[in-house]
């Protein structure tokens, strides 16, 4: 069963020169990873475009500010949320002169018109913080003002049992610490320090948070973020720190042999996926009407040493996700929900790495609509890409039913087919346009 | 320049030291799957089978094996095991009749069988022996054996017996031809020449090749055929050893360099004339060229090249040139000039590459690197699918089906053909790039369509 399944092709390996963490990759735009490595070095990570051939490109980013004898703890970086426009690089670092280390947080943004998107440029302009804590996780989400549009915020957890808040000042053009109750009510008195947080917005406008502690603890919220006002909240104890945290939805079909398309007799369901150093990997099924009390083990999960990351992606483009684990034990694991017999997760597959799996993002690094997986071990960046082979039949596949969904139902307006269809004939040169514009 | 980091390796256990040559691949007991045949300095030679990390068989030789080789040697269409010392015994087996014994006989009787550790055959040959060929190098249809030597000196053999003994053992080697060259010989190969015959290569210091003539045949058609053999040597050596040196750089005139040659280029029929070849240096060199003497690339690396193989890891028939350096820095590169890298993470005593039977029950490409740890490592799968990076839309272009879908939907220009024409015309209009563009950012959005449902964000 195992390796059959197995659906990628590493298409480049880049090495580091020193070690990374499980905070120390991040996507910087639509085509590009940021990787951090111990020794404050920053590579960015992305394919070119040369005499007609991609190639992998891994570059060293030179982010001004942080001194030669830093030690990178975390790296984020989000676009800012329209109308607003630009990418923002967040970096935690520690400064160990000797007898006194300093944490820092680094935040760089370009105001320049022109060069928002501009890793070079963005690297060089920075905003330096002086921290009273060490950092940890750096977290971006994206949350409601009072006056109805969003904006996208730095969350940086400390060893201080506190998650800090930095909110960019719109007089001022500079990111700045604010009180993390006023937006996120339910991150105060914290169990412990927290080592992973997740959040995600609800299409209601309600939002629904998770972290995990070092002690073991997991919370969990749901907020409505007008207020902001916490609904109902939910704390259950694991025995071992938390590794990470992550909310997913997942879409159970009822009757699973229907149209491409068709959304109609689908479930959704939102679930929270913990995984802790020790203990198995747990799946909380429907938390928004189970809160805590329907979790699901995903079997031998503990067997390759502690869980340090995990995604949850479409791997076999059937409308199912997947669950992806990366371990200590320097395997990836793969596990796929069935949904009959009660919803269970089975182990489909695993791959071995030659160092530990500290962090993974599925993205689309090649511009061709089809994403990669970025895996960062703890030497270098392994980019997986699907067999292109495989890949393109079912394109092809797929193309051809659209086509003949499109001409069986260009005079009988009946199904729904036709009207993705149209959409993506005409409306996709709209989408594009976005597209071009956000690059 | 894309690197790869395999992962998937099998592990096998082997104390001792060896030469670089005393390590191949082949079908050692003719069950059409390829063994690992390593010999070492104290002359035992080990037969690998699957991913066994112990060996499958041990033999016995006299003194320090310092080549081994699997082939054909005695024409009876049925591949031998030939291990080679430095002290010139040239040791034959036959692990066709072990493969049977040992697939019957329970394991408790395997010592009983000591007698059939012995080689069936040995012959002491000049000492002095480093590298082993066993090919057809005059173009008879018959394997010849072609052993180099640390004294600059090439002797080819052929075996030999009497009309009526039918027992493999009557057999012999007979001398048909001794060459002496200029430098050392490091690397022994066979590749089609222009005219379609197989020419005997070998390597010399320098990145440069000599042709080593093989003045039997010419005898042998004017009809004196027994005179040949006799006489080896007595014309002299120059006249049957054609010496080329390749251009370029200034290369270290003594700078030790590897040959492979028969660098299949895909087809049957292109292959068997004007054959590929490459040659590597210890000082970074690498060249592949076709034996009409014209380079098809050159790539300088700051690595030392110690080896050098052929394998064809995109399974397209076309092989790739394989070089490793002792750094465990392997170059794989196809006949494009396109190059992958790998890091093989510890230093490299012996290094080969072909087709093994590792896992899965079939021959598969694979790389094997002898370590200094008493470890031989084999990567077994090493397959690519291409050897460029490159993306969906690109393979869908090749598809004549993806354009005529697209037309349909009412994206109907080829991206592809959209590049070709910018670069042709440098100075074209602006709204071409802007189509393009729109074009290419579109069929994206349509593929991320396609295969994800959440792709709306």
């Amino acid at each position: 069963m195992l390796g059959e399944s197995y659906p990628f092709v590493e298409e480049s390996f880049s090495r580091f020169p020193s070690q990374s963490n499980i905070y120390g990759l991040c996507q910087a735009g639509q085509q590009e990873l940021l990787a951090a490595t111990l020794k404050g070095k920053v590579v960015s990570f992305r394919y070119q475009e040369l005499q007609q051939k991609i190639r992998p490109v891994a570059k060293e980013i030179q982010f001004t500010y942080i001194p030669v004898d830093a030690e990178i703890v975390s790296i984020d970086a989000f676009t800012k949320s329209p109308p607003k426009r630009g990418l923002v690089v967040g970096i935690t670092f520690i400064k160990d002169s000797g007898d006194k280390a300093t944490p820092f947080l680094n935040i760089y943004c370009d105001y320049e018109p022109g060069s928002e998107f501009n890793l070079e440029s963005i690297a060089q302009s920075c905003l330096n913080l002086e921290l009273q804590f060490t950092p940890f996780q750096l977290y971006h989400t994206e949350v409601h003002c009072d006056d109805g549009g969003s904006e996208t915020v730095f969350l940086l957890s400390g060893h201080d049992q506190r998650i800090h808040l930095y909110k960019e000042n719109v007089s001022l053009h500079q990111f700045e610490e604010q009180p993390v109750e006023r937006l996120f009510p339910e991150l105060q008195q914290l169990p412990s320090n927290v080592l992973w947080l997740d959040m995600l917005t609800l299409a209601n406008g309600q939002r629904i948070s998770a972290f995990g502690c070092q002690n073991g603890c997991i919370g969990l919220a749901l907020v409505n973020q007008t207020g902001p006002e916490v609904l109902k909240s939910w704390r259950v104890q694991f025995d071992s720190p938390i590794s990470t945290v992550l909310l997913f939805p997942l879409s159970c079909q009822i009757e699973p042999n229907q149209a491409i398309g068709d959304t109609s007799l689908e479930v959704k369901s939102y679930n929270l996926l913990v995984t802790s150093t020790i203990e198995m990997a747990v799946v909380y099924r429907d938390i928004q009407e189970c809160g805590l009390s329907h979790s699901v083990c995903l079997s031998e999960s503990d067997q390759w040493d502690a869980v340090l990351c995990a995604l949850v992606i479409d791997l076999d483009f059937d409308g199912q996700k997947e669950v992806l684990l990366g371990t200590y034990g320097q395997e990836l694991l793969c596990y796929k929900f069935s949904p009959a017999g009660g919803g269970q997760f089975q182990l489909q597959w695993r791959r071995s790495f030659k160092s530990p799996v500290l962090s993974i993002i599925y993205l689309d690094l090649t511009g061709d609509g089809l994403r990669e997986l970025a895996v960062l071990a703890l030497k270098g960046l392994h980019i997986l890409q699907h067999s292109l082979t495989i890949a393109a039949d079912l394109v092809l596949e797929r193309l051809a039913q659209r086509v003949t969904a499109l001409t069986a139902s260009s005079d009988v307006k009946s199904a729904e087919a036709p009207h993705t269809e149209g959409k993506d004939a005409t409306a996709k040169r709209d989408l594009c346009a976005a597209h071009t514009t956000l690059n | 320049m894309r690197s790869l980091n395999y992962i998937q390796r099998v592990s096998l256990d082997f104390t001792g030291t060896l030469f670089p040559h005393a390590i191949c691949l082949g079908d050692a007991d003719n069950d059409s799957l390829n063994e690992l045949v390593v010999g070492d300095t104290s002359g035992k030679l080990l037969v690998y089978k699957n991913d066994d990390s112990k060996p499958w068989i041990t033999r016995t030789c006299v003194g320090m094996l310092t080549c081994v080789a699997v082939g054909d040697v005695c024409n009876k269409g049925k591949n031998l095991v030939v291990g080679v010392g430095a002290e010139g015994w040239f040791h034959l087996f036959d692990l066709t009749a072990a493969a049977a014994s040992k697939a019957d006989s329970s394991s408790q009787h395997e010592f009983l069988a000591s007698d059939d550790q012995r080689p069936f055959f040995t012959q002491h040959i000049p000492a002095n022996t480093k590298v082993l060929l066993i090919s057809d190098i005059d173009g008879d249809g018959r394997c010849e054996l072609v052993v180099g030597y640390t004294d600059r000196v090439v002797r080819a053999f052929r075996w030999e017996e009497p009309s009526d003994g039918s027992d493999l053992g009557s057999g012999q080697l007979v001398l048909l031809k001794k060459w002496l060259l200029e430098g050392q010989v490091d690397s022994l190969s066979v590749n089609p020449g222009p005219e379609g015959l197989p020419e005997l290569m070998v390597s010399q210091p320098g990145c440069g090749y000599a042709i080593l003539l093989c003045s039997w045949t010419q005898q042998d058609s004017s009809g004196s055929g027994d005179e040949g053999p006799a006489t080896p040597g007595s014309e002299g050596p120059s006249r049957d050893v054609v010496l080329h040196l390749t251009t370029g750089r200034i290369h270290n005139k003594n700078v030790s360099t590897h040959l492979i040659g028969s660098i299949s280029k895909g087809s049957k029929e292109e292959s068997s004339k004007c054959g590929l070849f490459a040659l590597c240096t210890l000082d970074g060199t690498l060249k592949l060229m076709d034996s009409s003497e014209q380079l098809l690339w050159s790539v300088q690396v700051d690595h030392q090249l110690f080896a050098l193989q052929k394998l064809d890891v995109t399974g397209d028939g076309r092989e790739e040139v394989v070089a490793c350096a002792w750094d465990g820095q392997t170059y794989i590169i196809d006949h494009n000039r396109t190059v992958v890298r790998f890091q093989f993470d510890e230093n490299v005593n012996a290094f080969c590459a072909g087709q093994y039977t590792c896992k899965e029950g079939k021959n598969s490409p694979c790389l094997v690197y002898v370590s200094f740890n008493n470890k031989i490592h084999i990567y077994w799968k090493v397959e690519l699918e291409r050897m460029e990076s490159t993306n969906l839309l690109r393979v869908l272009e090749e598809k004549p089906a993806f354009k005529d879908h697209l037309k349909e939907l009412g994206l109907g220009k080829n991206c592809t053909s959209a590049v070709q024409e910018l670069s042709k015309h440098n100075v074209e209009s602006i709204t071409w790039v802007n189509d393009y563009a729109e074009d290419t950012a579109a069929v994206r959005a349509l593929v991320a369509n396609i295969l994800y449902k959440d792709s709306q964000t």
